[in-house]
């Protein structure tokens, strides 16, 4: 077996991106949870980090959201908000990502361009167009606002990933299944659907993640107990000015969400060494 | 044969052109930069100190004194002036944030209201001169209320289940914990600078009790619902209740809407113009405050926008319509009983998100 060859160009290709992820990710990351142990400042932002050469931390923040069960359920409620979401995207997605995946190569074209085509205009100014249309049945300001606004924002990353996955797939295995007296149902259930999986997940991901960290379509659909994780950091950083607070939201969030897709990842594996 | 430009060229082509100087102008060097709320000075007014200047005002906007405190406490440079509301002022003045005022280069300073100068944010107006305030208070659509038979003059009626019944789902809060914890200790007949914990479960308890009638928590979706009658109580800004007024009026609707100061009283936000230590143009930031404090031009955010004004010379310019409404110009009486928001400390701010992230979500 041989070796992969230690390419320079490859390094100097992937470096720009490396130090961008590094610089604007990575370190902001570390800098959020060092802002999770520190005191806030009076006005805002920090209190000063070092006091007579002594750094000041504190788990005040830590224990201020354990103490009781209202930040938890703030959490569990946006992770109910966001599989919901998840759901109806799918459900929704994936009819027509079939259809686009089987249409003929030109019509496929213009429906993949139909599909990103209200990405033309702001996200904002079409959840206002939303309220207009909510106001009159009387459904404005409900849950059930909140998660068609959410559907409808993030359906087009649920059915790109599906029809890119989609339109790979090998006519010949359906036409074989047919051959041997698969039905419809058979031929889906046990050809395209599993061969399907990875863009399923990849979906997934792409809706779930973001639906937990949004905030402007609770805010401006959503009823009195509308209140998502997304709000609640949003609220800490801008309107409370309590930063350290802010820091361990967002930071509870990001592992919590690492812990689900390490916990879906693991899940894939354990299933696929089953079969 | 010429090569087509690539599309990476051409974007960044665009971008180098976007930063070339612009073609000039009258008096280009001397920009002028405030950092405004929306709305709040019209463009004709703008046009007329341009004029008298000879130099150009350039505007930023912000929607609330926390976004724009975030954004010089994030080392924001280049504005000149800001229009912060008092508690908002005292933050700058303790974070010496602000530059003093040269007052020989305001001659105009006497024009303000006694009752509006020398106030708590900033004793002797070493930094701040007065512009324009507005009274969180009760807008509402008169018809439905009046077939209701219910009172407008209340927090009861945001409040109160007895009369709320009559209301379900057609009532709008401030989405503010600030504006909505102060608007329950009014009427709990509390301070609204008291941080005593067993008063501020008192007024959740009130708030949770009366939730459950509320539609939604709003900042400024309530001028568009009050206007076409989806909402008919809505708790909010003077100035956004003019202008669903207007709106409603405007789009001959067959009801009104009408908006007054509770008779237990109301937070009242003034906003002033400071001077920021970093701007550039103290000069030029000194010429439109005097400007601006002269009547004909103070006059202007009270014609058009419905916002109370400090100025006494302004007075005999605003329409005589304004002048009157209690709401915009309320009575001595009245101002007796509003009060102004001050900062509260790190520990009663978490405290009172704690406070505010359990109403929610109860």
């Amino acid at each position: 077996m041989t070796r992969p060859r230690r390419d320079p160009t490859r390094w100097l290709v992937s470096l720009p991106p490396t130090l961008f992820l590094l610089a604007f990710f990575l370190a902001p990351a570390l800098l959020m949870v060092l802002a999770s142990f520190r005191h806030p400042g009076e006005f805002g932002g920090l209190a000063p980090l070092l006091v007579d050469g002594k750094p000041q931390l504190t788990l005040e923040t830590y224990r201020f959201f354990f103490g009781d069960w209202i930040y938890a359920e703030v959490f569990l409620r946006s992770f109910i908000v966001a599989a919901l979401t998840t759901l109806f995207c799918l459900l929704l997605a994936y009819p027509l990502a079939l259809t686009i995946a089987r249409s003929s190569a030109r019509r496929r074209d213009l429906l993949v361009l139909l599909v990103i085509l209200p990405f033309a205009s702001n996200f904002l100014i079409r959840v206002y167009a939303w309220i207009i249309l909510l106001g009159p049945p009387h459904l404005l300001y409900t849950t059930f606002a909140v998660i068609a606004g959410m559907v409808y924002v993030h359906l087009p990353f649920m059915i790109l990933p599906l029809y890119t996955n989609l339109e790979k797939h090998d006519p010949t295995l359906l036409e074989a299944a047919q051959d041997l007296g698969a039905d419809a149902w058979t031929r889906f259930w046990r050809i395209t659907f599993p061969l399907s999986l990875p863009g399923i997940w990849a979906g997934t991901a792409l809706v779930f993640i973001p639906v937990l960290g949004m905030f402007a379509i609770p805010e401006l659909l959503g009823g009195t107990g509308d209140i998502l994780i997304g709000n609640l950091i949003k609220e800490q950083f801008l309107d409370n000015r309590d930063w350290p607070l802010g820091s361990t939201l967002s930071l509870l969030l990001t592992v919590a969400v690492l812990a689900l897709a390490g916990l879906s990842v693991w899940a894939g594996r354990a299933r696929r060494g089953g079969i | 044969m010429k090569r087509p430009m690539p599309p990476a060229a051409a974007i960044i082509a665009v971008i180098f052109l976007a930063f070339l100087p612009s073609p000039s102008t009258a008096g280009e060097d001397d920009v002028l930069h405030l950092y405004n709320w929306n709305n709040y000075i019209s463009p004709e007014t703008v046009a007329r100190f341009e004029a008298s200047c000879d130099c150009r005002l350039k505007q930023d906007y912000y929607s609330d004194n926390e976004e724009m405190l975030a954004k010089l406490e994030a080392g924001a440079v280049g504005y000149d002036l800001l229009v912060p509301t008092g508690n908002a002022v005292e933050s700058l003045i303790r974070l010496h944030a602000l530059r003093p005022l040269a007052r020989e280069r305001l001659p105009r300073f006497a024009n303000l209201k006694a009752e509006y100068v020398d106030t708590w944010f900033d004793p002797g107006n070493r930094y701040s001169v007065p512009y324009a305030y507005t009274v969180t208070l009760i807008g509402y659509n008169v018809e439905k209320l009046r077939e209701r038979g219910l009172p407008t003059d209340t927090w009861a009626l945001i409040f109160e289940p007895k009369y709320l019944e009559k209301l379900k789902g057609r009532v709008s809060v401030l989405n503010s914990a600030r504006e909505l914890m102060a608007a329950a200790m009014i009427y709990l007949g509390h301070s609204v600078h008291d941080t005593d914990p067993a008063k501020w479960d008192e007024a959740k308890r009130l708030i949770l009790r009366a939730k459950p009638y509320w539609a939604t928590f709003s900042n400024s979706t309530y001028i568009k619902d009050l206007a076409i009658g989806n909402l008919w109580v809505a708790h909010g800004y003077s100035n956004d209740m003019f202008r669903a007024r207007a709106d409603a009026a405007d789009a001959g609707r067959p009801f009104h809407i009408g908006f007054t100061i509770p008779r237990e009283g109301a937070v009242l936000a003034l906003d002033s113009f400071v001077i920021h230590r970093a701007g550039p143009r103290p000069d030029l930031a000194h010429r439109f405050i005097d400007f601006m404090l002269a009547g004909e031009n103070a006059a202007d955010v009270s014609n058009l926008i419905g916002a109370g004004n400090p100025n006494a010379a302004a007075m005999p310019l605003i329409r005589p319509d304004i002048a009157a409404d209690p709401a915009i110009f309320p009575s001595a009486d009245e101002a007796r009983r509003l009060q102004m928001l001050k900062d509260f400390d790190v520990h009663s701010r978490r405290l009172l998100s704690r406070i505010w992230t359990e109403i929610k979500v109860r």
